[in-house]
């Protein structure tokens, strides 16, 4: 038997060939291919097979395929035409029926497309990396602040786990130096993002090199990896190996070693060049520093690691590292997986290289949310094929009696609703195709059609939906319209039609959906606006930021001089870190009573006139002054929430200082503040401790215009910066944009409930337009005898939306509890937000009334007012 | 015009099976094709060319016998008409004419 298998021709393809060849040429050309077959048997029994597969795909050619026309029964073909005919004429003949037919599918599908793309990018994130890296991350449980997870780690922790654990295979860590000015040919440059990382970087992530070698670059500490696009830019040439430049005006030399392609939108490290870890110091030193926090570090992880056994060991680590007892009281050290980087680091903090973080709950709303709303438009699809059927009783009833069977039937009307939903996936694609760059420019995304095209099995996935739908909801109405009975159509009279509980449960659906969108979106806004209007404690307009660098930084002093000379310009102050960013937190320590407490308040080094630049309102004791000597570097401000927090009585003229200061030379805290909000409003506000170190630094420089005449005010600030500085170009932001950018991404998350909420309401009222068509359709007679017995017109419009109006009811009382849970758990994620005001639910289901009132009264208004007689006499 | 006209696989395949006279069938075909002019013929583009000429009645076939390697189908053997003969020689003819035309120096090749 088997033996007798194996000779025998693949027998799927002969009966592929069989199908489609010709019956004239069947036989001989069967019989050619078997005795070919043979012969080649006797060579090689595999390709035997492959080859004669081959003769066969090559046979399916037009000499060789049947014709369909002329081999088929004949009249199954005029029939099929004729269906084809019919279909057209029906669908021009009812325009705004198929129109809405087409177009409510069609808007069900192109949110499935819209959605299924962004969920795709989104998803794609971190895809070219390996899979088993993990980001190094931190729970911190500092004494006197909030406990926080931080995606921050030492800078000595890389290379001493990656030797002590051998589970991990590889590290590298990604210090984020920002904004770099680099000198090349007498020219400077400003480069955006300057990264410093361990040689290893390139085999923890795998980024394309396109020149040089990335075996262990960049190795030496001065050699450096560049992106093409930077490479263009700074040598005008992509092959910028070997090039050298210098860097803030130190002498050494840099070179670069590899130009690497463009890093891709779809990451969560985004960078321009790679720099050498060791630039700061020799490895050494580097690799000993724990305490601070200071940079990223990823491992690559063994595959048979045991996440949860590695990370048991870390304790004892931190102990051997930090040669400290009670290190654990404070740091817990935990592993996120990198997929886990991009969509779920909602909860993690001083998050500085997460490119476009998300938050992945959304993916799932979102995925549910475009289930939905293609399911109720494949009912209305269903719905509206099947009120327009019923117009077509008389067309099933002639059929019938000149001889369709009840199986032809049934074929015509599925093919016309596939050929309808093959119509609606053209229209939606094109919808697609126009709604997709605005929709892009609105959400900040870069989504394209061409996904589709890159994976063609999406195609098919697409095509396969579409027909799905057009088959599934074809059912019905064919099952219906085959069945209906030729006397009873034919003599005219009506079906009994009964109110079908799935119909009223597709609208209640259908408007829940639409309602609980509306609240969402009422919701969304309120907030939105609450945070936009919100008193942060501080005056944020008219306040510009400019970046200060190592030139802007000597002449700090005189610029400030300058610039408060300026009828232009309010104040002028400086800041170690930026307002609506979470401040670092650093160690410190005051003596309570007569014991001395340690803690971690969030800190902020300022310029004296801080305070009175930002207009921070003190609820205790005195500002920095300039004329205190002790008010530079010994004496503190702190904020309500610290004193609560410490539980300081009080707290003016509490010693306290920075951890690092010994306990025989403490400051003194000299005034309290109301808790504003330097953090965004996501978070509630942390303690806080403000001092003055007039030697350090400033990140910013923060100079108040005159809010009647900025233009002025940032011509002036250009002249003042031109004169003191020439080699950095004058970079500034106002900070009320950069807090308007801090809420960016929930004002997206705003839009995108917004279109929704819109589809889902069109949907859902073209649905409704169908199901009150055939509703009034049902009921006409019945109109036209109450209008002729002395209805009036309000009467019978109440008669008629009665049952609609129940049911939008019911909806409302769905969506009611499933919108209020999943509102108070977005809100959540504000510290500052609004309570939900039931009027917001009033308002949606008093909308969402309205235009279901609005959407039957078309067909209602029409069949009241029509003349009874044309309604009665038709029998 | 076009009706009668041969391509040139249509030409050769019709004089293969003139040459293999009373055993021209498919893979008969297809391997002298092949063995005489060094190059794969598909069954599919031969079955193709022998179903057009046939239409066009410059061949006729006939099943044959039906052996078991066949799976037990008959074999269809080609025959070239009268019609499918004044087709080639008028092909032969109008190319005997091309060629009587060539001036004797057109293919003198020598580098000067």
């Amino acid at each position: 038997m088997k033996k007798n298998s194996l000779i025998v021709p693949p027998s799927l393809a002969t009966r592929f060939l069989r199908w489609f060849c010709h019956a004239d040429l069947l036989e001989d050309i069967e019989g050619d291919l078997s005795e070919l077959f043979c012969a080649r048997l006797e060579s090689n029994k595999a390709s035997a097979k492959i080859r004669y597969w081959m003769d066969v795909v090559l046979l399916f050619r037009p000499g060789i395929i049947k014709n369909l026309i002329e081999t088929q029964d004949s009249t199954n073909y005029a029939m099929v035409k004729n269906y084809l005919i019919s279909a057209w004429r029906n669908l021009v003949k009812y325009k705004s029926f198929s129109v809405i037919n087409i177009f409510s599918l069609a808007i069900g599908l192109a949110t499935c497309f819209v959605i299924f793309l962004f969920v795709h990018d989104e998803l794609s994130f971190d895809a070219i990396h390996k899979e088993n890296i993990y980001r190094l991350c931190e729970i911190q449980n500092f004494e006197g602040t909030d406990t926080q997870k931080v995606a921050l780690s030492m800078v000595g922790m890389g290379p001493t786990m990656a030797d002590d654990f051998p589970e991990i295979e590889g590290f590298t860590r990604y210090w984020g130096f920002g904004e770099q000015r680099i000198v090349m040919d007498g020219r400077h440059e400003i480069v955006d993002q300057v990264v410093a990382v361990d040689s290893t970087f390139f085999d923890v992530f795998d980024f394309e090199l396109l020149h040089g070698v990335l075996s262990d670059q960049p190795s030496g500490p001065y050699d450096v990896v560049v992106t093409e696009k930077l490479a263009r830019r700074l040598f005008k040439d992509s092959n910028a190996v070997g090039k050298t430049f210098t860097m803030n005006d130190r002498d050494e030399i840099m070179m670069v070693r590899g130009v690497i392609a463009d890093v891709p939108e779809n990451s969560h490290l985004q960078f321009d060049m790679l720099v050498s870890i060791y630039v700061v110091g020799e490895p050494e030193d580097v690799n000993s520093r724990f305490g601070s926090n200071n940079l990223v570090t990823y491992f690559i992880l063994n595959e048979q690691t045991n996440l949860s056994n590695l990370e048991e060991k870390f304790p004892d680590y931190l102990i051997r590292v930090t040669e400290n007892e009670d290190i654990n009281d404070i740091y817990t050290l935990f592993l996120q997986p990198l997929q886990d980087v991009h969509l779920a680091s909602t909860d993690i903090q001083h998050d500085y290289h997460n490119h476009r973080k998300f938050n992945g709950l959304y993916i799932d709303v979102f995925i549910l949310v475009g289930i939905l709303i293609l399911v109720i438009a494949s009912v209305n699809f269903t719905n509206l094929t099947t009120a327009r059927a019923s117009y077509r009783s008389k067309e099933v009833g002639v059929r019938k009696s000149i001889g369709a069977a009840k199986k032809q039937l049934f074929q015509q009307f599925l093919i016309e609703s596939v050929l309808l939903s093959l119509l609606a996936l053209l229209v939606a694609v094109l919808l697609t195709m126009v709604a997709l760059p605005s929709l892009n420019d609105l959400i900040d995304r870069e989504l394209t059609l061409l996904t589709f095209i890159d994976n063609p099995m999406f195609i098919i996935y697409g095509l396969g939906l579409s027909l799905l739908v057009g088959l599934i909801a074809g059912l019905y109405p064919s099952v219906r319209l085959s069945s209906f009975n030729t006397i009873i159509v034919l003599k005219g009279l009506r079906l009994e039609e009964k109110k079908s509980l799935f119909q009223s449960a597709l609208v209640v659906v259908q408007f829940s959906l639409a309602l609980g969108m509306i609240v969402c979106t009422l919701i969304v806004l309120q907030q939105l606006t609450f945070i936009s209007k919100k008193d942060v404690g501080f005056d944020k307009d008219h306040l510009m930021l400019v970046s200060m660098n190592s030139e802007s930084q000597d002449h700090y002093r005189e610029m400030k001089t300058e610039l408060l000379k300026k009828a232009s310009i309010l104040g002028v102050t400086g800041s170690g870190q930026r307002l609506g960013n979470n401040f670092h937190q650093w160690g410190a320590k005051l003596k309570k009573d007569t014991a001395m407490i340690s803690f971690t308040p969030s800190n902020v080094h300022v310029d004296f006139d801080y305070l009175e630049v930002h207009n921070i309102e003190l609820i205790e004791g005195r500002s920095f002054d300039e004329q205190y000597t002790e008010d530079d570097g010994l004496s503190f401000i702190v904020n309500k929430a610290l004193v609560e927090e410490l539980g300081l009585e009080d707290p003016v003229g509490v010693k306290m200082a920075h951890s690092w200061y010994p306990d025989d030379s403490l400051g003194t805290i000299i005034g309290v503040t109301e808790n504003f909000n330097f953090n965004s409003l996501h978070h509630k506000v942390n303690t806080l401790s403000l001092v003055v170190h007039s030697d350090w630094w400033y990140d910013e420089m923060i100079v108040k215009l005159n809010g009647e005449n900025l233009e002025q005010g940032i011509e002036d600030v250009e002249e003042v910066y031109g004169q003191f500085v020439e080699r950095y170009p004058l970079k500034f932001e106002f900070l009320d944009d950069h807090f308007n950018e801090m809420y960016e991404s929930d004002k997206k998350l705003g839009y995108v409930i917004t279109i929704i909420a819109v589809l889902a309401i069109i949907v859902g009222s073209m649905g409704l337009f169908g199901l009150s068509s055939i509703a009034v359709r049902r009921r006409i007679k019945e109109i036209g005898i109450r209008k002729v017995m002395g209805a009036s017109f309000n009467q019978l419009l109440k008669l008629m939306s009665k049952d609609f109006a129940l049911l939008i009811v019911i909806s409302f009382l769905v969506a009611t509890p499933i919108t209020y849970f999943f509102m108070l758990n977005w809100l959540d994620n504000f510290a500052f937000r609004i309570g939900i005001n039931p009027f917001v639910f009033l308002a949606g289901g008093v909308t969402a009334f309205l235009i279901a009132m609005f959407t039957i009264s078309f067909h209602v208004i029409r069949a009241v007012s029509a003349n009874p007689v044309q309604a009665l006499r038709d029998e | 015009m076009k009706e009668n006209s041969l391509g040139e696989f249509e030409e050769i395949v019709m004089l293969t099976v003139a040459v293999l006279y009373e055993n021209a069938y498919g893979i008969s075909i297809k391997a002298e094709i092949e063995s005489r002019l060094k190059r794969r013929v598909s069954v599919g583009a031969m079955r193709t060319a022998l179903n057009r000429l046939e239409k066009k009645g410059f061949l006729e076939s006939e099943f044959g016998e039906a052996t078991a390697i066949r799976g037990g189908k008959r074999k269809r053997y080609f025959k070239v008409t009268p019609l499918g003969k004044r087709a080639l020689d008028q092909v032969m003819d109008t190319r005997r004419q091309l060629w009587e035309a060539i001036p004797s120096v057109a293919f003198d090749f020598k580098f000067s």
